[in-house]
């Protein structure tokens, strides 16, 4: 028996949800968060999941926020969660030209859709970025009664050219993720990358690349 | 006589009366604009400044104080290590933040070449 979609409680944080997903933010980017006082915006809106987290980050190496995500598994209704959400800067190599973090990042919240209840999703992520080359590997549990869709990515990238601190920089991103339960199980993701010390964005089609499958991906931060 | 006297005093006076000072930081980790961004955001709302530069490239952070403001290096240090980075050296330089970033980007393009 399917069970009727509800919109999760937080009725304010969902309209913005769709406010912002009308926007674009990368749950994968390098930077979890903003600098000490300051808010950061993210999103990823794709065919296979949905997610936006907005985060207040009252000292360095900590923030707090909201996130709602949303995500189906082979022929099964949506099961959106939100929930309150920790992100915390575990360690920091800061490096002549390159930087390199460990970060924990989780929320617990409820799960509404296809499965209900306490749910719970935590990740761990290390990132190491220079101003030409990045890399990310990032491990995440996403659970709820009855539902697993634990997540395990890896992004590899370069820069076309090195930019100026008031320009904006173009990269070329591969990610490769992995989503229990989901289909496919394997996505494949080259995305164009353009930043700017104002804004993120990312553009990208995951696999497969045509037909009724194709899957274009829209990620975006931004912090303030 | 009265004249050149006046001169000589006035140029005497001028380096010290109107001498920029500016704090140039080399930084280790800042590598993108983005996550950097908090470092000109945060200097810039210090009231001792006049302007601000970040280089990605050269690593390089200056913050040019208006005239007759004072700002201690640890102040200026913490700043960036609250922004998430390591300040590795911190010199005082009597350039204007204008003037820096002329001379990388003057020697960056010869870099390039």
């Amino acid at each position: 028996m399917s069970k009727q979609y509800t919109i999760a409680p937080f009725s304010v944080f969902s309209l913005g949800a769709l406010f912002f997903s009308q926007l674009v933010v990368p749950a994968h980017a390098a930077a979890l968060m903003g600098f000490e006082d300051s808010a950061m915006l993210m999103t990823e809106i794709g065919r296979y999941n949905q997610e936006w987290m907005l985060n207040y980050s009252p000292a360095l190496g900590h923030a707090i926020g909201v996130e709602q995500m949303r995500m189906s598994g082979k022929g099964e209704q949506a099961t959106t969660i939100t929930g309150i959400n920790y992100t915390g800067l575990i360690k920091r190599w800061n490096l002549p030209s390159v930087q390199a973090n460990i970060w924990f990042n989780g929320s617990v919240g409820e799960a509404k859709g296809q499965y209900d209840g306490f749910a719970y999703t935590p990740s761990v992520q290390f990132d190491m970025e220079s101003t030409r080359l990045y890399f990310l590997a990032k491990a995440r549990m996403i659970r709820a009664p009855g539902m697993n869709y634990d997540t395990a990515a890896v992004q590899a990238g370069f820069s076309f050219y090195e930019a100026g601190f008031d320009d904006t920089q173009p990269w070329f991103v591969i990610e490769a993720k992995t989503m229990r339960n989901n289909d496919p199980g394997l996505q494949v993701t080259p995305a164009i990358r353009l930043i700017n010390k104002n804004y993120f964005l990312e553009f990208g089609v995951t696999n497969p690349w045509q037909g009724e499958g194709f899957a274009p991906r829209l990620n975006a931060m931004f912090v303030f | 006589m009265k004249k050149l006297l006046i001169t000589l005093m006035l140029t005497a006076m001028t380096p010290a009366a109107f001498a920029v000072t500016t704090l140039k930081a080399e930084v280790n980790g800042m590598v993108c604009a983005f996550c950097a961004k908090g470092i000109e955001k945060k200097l810039k709302a210090l009231p001792e400044g006049h302007a601000a530069f970040v280089d990605l490239k050269s690593r390089v952070v200056a913050f040019q104080l208006k005239d007759g403001q004072t700002l201690t290096d640890e102040k200026f240090n913490k700043v960036i290590q609250d922004a998430g980075y390591s300040v590795t050296k911190v010199e005082r330089v009597n350039q204007t933040v204008a003037d820096i970033q002329a001379q990388l980007s003057k020697s960056g393009k010869e870099g390039s070449k």
